[in-house]
């Protein structure tokens, strides 16, 4: 589906974007992990065809990102973070005139409403809509034509815990419809559940790339933290798998002694700074 | 084609929603009646009163080239706003990446306006007109004006970034119409200092009689057309 190969951009005699490569298979969540300015964005703008000054291949759908053709965008949703609806119209007669641009018969409106939770504030301008509907309507915009290519820039942004669930559900079924879907973010809870495979993103340069299961296990196994009363609270880990050979755990247990124990796994923003020096927010 | 057609219906949607914009749009054709009822109205009132045997009418030529230029400039004043709050709300730059593409949102918002206003001088002229324009000439000055409209559109676009600077650029981007005035009230080679604007040559075509002076007119606007496009789209 997407074929990177020695890409390299800058938008000054800088280079931005240094000969990453990369491939994303049909059907897989893909994600970008990084800090703000990382290169994530303009790396997104390359596979859309927003920017052709690059160097190197991009090839999506089997067309070279610079290209690239009308036909092109006839297989790409793109959801930016923002919004892009025209705020003076209602939620759906903005969606019935961006599904009219395309070729391909659109999907139902009122079912991709209702799935996204709007249908009651369908004929509502968008003008009055809160951030998190707008973001909710924006993605299902870059559903209306059916595309084979779902570009999702951070979107469950500013969504509260309900909404971000709805969102994270919406874009499972789109993978299991065989949508290739790829991901810029920087919040990491999304990126474990969602992505089937991320690369991380530092300084234009592609640090790792692995599925975010085998990062976290790269790092080591989980750790358990416990605490008991000796002169005062004092505290003491040990990795998980060499937990049944902890004798002052075991005998802390034995004696009933235990103030608090919890186990702490490592996060992707964890093996990030691990990899790169640098957080993800 | 499709994509073009329903981007610029979107447009006039957007416009009957806005009174402002749809006012705009028909003010060539009360300045038509104005221009070609008044106007002499005036003329014989003033001539009768200062007992001269011409007052405004030796400019009804520059009367008429300002009509020629006032659709399109209108036109593409309506198209510039709508393109601003497009730019406002980023619908712009996700039209770019749908089937319509930078091109047919270039042509929606700028091509078809422009073609509109072509279209409706060359049906208002010849009702509102002063002077006995040939047909030749109709058809030159309603080009040379459609390309002015453009250039304020595009002047508009570049230099502003919302639809409040956009309407003070206007006033600004109209200065570009002056050029039109200058060889009806200035005699000397000073007058080519405004030559670089293509409303000078138009200007000159009118007032001299000699069509062939609309080439520079067009070759200048190319020139403009050509610097503001490729700067509005860096900009976008």
């Amino acid at each position: 589906m997407i074929q990177v190969s020695n890409l390299s951009f800058s938008y000054t005699k800088q280079p931005f974007i240094s000969d990453m490569s990369f491939s994303v298979s049909p059907g897989e969540i893909f994600g970008f992990l990084g800090p703000s300015g990382a290169g994530k964005s303009t790396l997104q703008k390359i596979l859309i065809g927003m920017l052709r000054t690059y160097q190197g291949s991009a090839m999506v759908n089997g067309v070279e990102c610079k290209k690239r053709t009308k036909r092109f965008y006839e297989n790409i949703g793109v959801d930016f973070e923002f919004s892009t609806m025209y705020e003076k119209l209602t939620a759906r007669e903005n969606l019935q005139f961006f599904s009219s641009l395309y070729e391909k018969k659109p999907r139902p409106i009122d079912e991709l409403l209702e799935k996204a939770g709007l249908a009651r504030d369908a004929d509502k301008r968008v003008a009055d809509y809160s951030k998190g509907m707008k973001s909710r309507l924006n993605f299902i915009k870059a559903l209306l034509h059916d595309p084979l290519l779902l570009c999702l820039d951070e979107p469950t942004s500013g969504l509260d815990p309900a909404n971000s669930r709805t969102m994270k559900d919406m874009i499972l079924e789109e993978k299991a419809k065989g949508k290739t879907i790829l991901l810029t973010t920087h919040n990491m809870q999304d990126a474990t559940e969602l992505c089937d495979r991320v690369a991380f993103i530092a300084g234009g340069k592609i640090c790792a790339l692995d599925s975010p299961h085998n990062l976290i296990m790269s790092k080591g196994a989980a750790a358990v933290t416990y605490t008991w009363m000796e002169n005062g609270e004092r505290s003491a880990s040990c990795p998980l798998k060499h937990l049944s050979s902890d004798k002052r755990l075991k005998d802390l247990i034995e004696n009933n002694r235990l103030q608090s124990i919890h186990s702490s796994e490592p996060t992707l923003n964890d093996i990030f700074m691990d990899i790169t020096g640098r957080t993800l927010l | 084609m499709k994509a073009i057609r329903l981007s610029f219906i979107q447009m006039a949607v957007t416009m009957r929603r806005d009174v402002m914009l749809f006012a705009s749009c028909l003010t060539p054709l009360l300045a038509g009646f104005l221009f070609r009822f008044a106007v002499p109205f005036f003329e014989t009132v003033l001539t009768d009163y200062f007992h001269l045997p011409a007052v405004i009418s030796p400019y009804y030529g520059l009367i008429d080239l300002f009509f020629a230029m006032l659709s399109p400039t209108m036109f593409c004043f309506v198209s510039a706003m709508v393109a601003l709050e497009e730019a406002d709300e980023k619908t712009a730059a996700y039209l770019f990446i749908t089937p319509l593409g930078k091109a047919g949102y270039l042509s929606a918002r700028f091509g078809v306006p422009a073609a509109s206003a072509f279209l409706v001088t060359l049906i208002l002229l010849p009702f509102f007109k002063l002077t006995p324009l040939p047909p030749t000439a109709m058809l030159l000055l309603a080009a040379g004006g459609t390309l002015q409209g453009i250039i304020i559109s595009l002047l508009i676009l570049t230099l502003s970034s919302n639809k409040l600077e956009g309407m003070a650029v206007t006033k600004l981007s109209a200065l570009t119409l002056f050029g039109a005035v200058i060889p009806f009230f200035v005699k000397d080679d000073i007058q080519y200092i405004l030559s670089a604007l293509p409303s000078f040559w138009i200007g000159k075509a009118v007032h001299d009689h000699i069509l062939v002076n609309m080439l520079p007119a067009f070759a200048l606007s190319a020139v403009w057309i050509c610097l503001l496009s490729k700067r509005y789209l860096r900009k976008m």
